[in-house]
């Protein structure tokens, strides 16, 4: 069958070329400077053949590059509008935070101005 | 109303600045806020409300130097991002020596040991298909628990270098030079926080959801 026969030779051909690049272990941090730095041109075709020949190594760089998006869309909807009260600051925290800032307040103010009544 | 603060010599003035601060109504208004932005990048909440008090305290400090502009939650904010890099920047410094626990970050055990395929992923633990979208894990709290843990898991100088640059959003070249390291440093370990929590959310997340889900098939979604 023809589609038999393509399989085998388009398998040999994947054999040959994977044979002949680096392998996944050294690819990894190419992978992961390409999101780093714009990639030499040796690198880069390195860098396809390689995703060509090796699944693995696709779902690698596609899982990498996911989570710098979600990392940064996650960063964005925490740092924005609080619409989720999921953390907020312990009530504990608070009293603490207002008193270190009260006493600081006051030197501040006893060294600046008179008190004011 | 006079403009005191335009005067950098008058700071210390008899009359009143600006906006007389109120470092109460500051924690009220903007301490959840702050908290949440530090203990995000710190993990770590005594950390967290130690440098939200560092910040607030050098707010009340530079209050002359706000004037209105913009707004009092992006001036603080800005003051707290500060305030986290010189975290960061001591925390590379004390750690520069120790490198064992980033030696120990090895991923060998992903790689195939020996045999024709040797350095090439092993087929039982190299990367599975994940079927994952950024708007659909940011819809799932659960799995950005499992992302926190994992990041905990990276020695200090590490996880301080992918937030900065996975969080924060900093260019290589601001990193190298907030935390006074070389490119090819940083690049080695952006890969190696890249490779173990890529490896651990894999495990933690998506290799439990599918065997949990594995009667139907495929990778659970809770969408």
């Amino acid at each position: 069958m023809a589609s038999k026969f393509l399989q085998h030779a388009k398998q040999t051909g994947i054999y040959w070329l994977a044979r002949r690049l680096p392998t996944c272990k050294e690819i990894a941090p190419v992978m992961s400077e390409s999101l780093e730095r714009r990639l030499s041109a040796r690198e880069r075709v390195v860098l396809k053949l390689h995703l060509l020949v090796c699944e693995f190594c696709v779902r690698y760089l596609d899982q990498i590059i996911l989570m710098h998006r979600a990392l940064r869309a996650r960063t964005a909807q925490l740092d924005e509008p609080p619409a989720t009260p999921a953390t907020s600051l312990p009530p504990a925290a608070r009293e603490r935070l207002k008193r270190a800032l009260t006493n600081s307040r006051t030197e501040e103010l006893g060294t600046e101005r008179d008190r004011q009544d | 109303m006079r403009h005191e603060a335009q005067s950098s010599v008058r700071h210390e003035t008899q009359t009143a600045p600006l906006s007389p601060p109120d470092p109460g109504a500051w924690v009220d208004r903007h301490g959840d806020a702050l908290f949440r932005y530090a203990l995000f990048r710190l993990r770590d909440a005594a950390l967290a409300e130690d440098i939200v008090q560092e910040t607030l305290l050098a707010a009340l400090q530079s209050h002359h130097t706000f004037a209105g502009r913009g707004s009092e939650r992006t001036w603080l904010v800005g003051i707290l991002k500060h305030k986290i890099i010189d975290h960061f920047r001591r925390a590379c410094r004390e750690r520069a020596q120790d490198q064992r626990d980033e030696a120990a970050l090895e991923h060998e055990k992903l790689f195939q040991q020996s045999g024709e395929w040797i350095d090439h992923w092993d087929f039982a633990r190299g990367p599975i298909e994940w079927h994952a979208t950024p708007a659909a894990l940011l819809e799932q709290n659960e799995f950005w628990g499992v992302f926190q843990n994992c990041l905990a898991g990276l020695p200090e100088r590490i996880a301080a270098t992918f937030t900065l640059r996975e969080i924060d959003g900093l260019s290589s070249e601001e990193i190298c030079e907030a935390l006074n390291i070389k490119a090819n440093n940083l690049w080695v370990m952006l890969h190696r926080a890249r490779m173990h929590l890529r490896q651990c959310i894999e495990a933690k997340w998506f290799r439990a959801n599918a065997t949990q889900n594995s009667s139907g098939g495929g990778i659970k979604h809770g969408f």
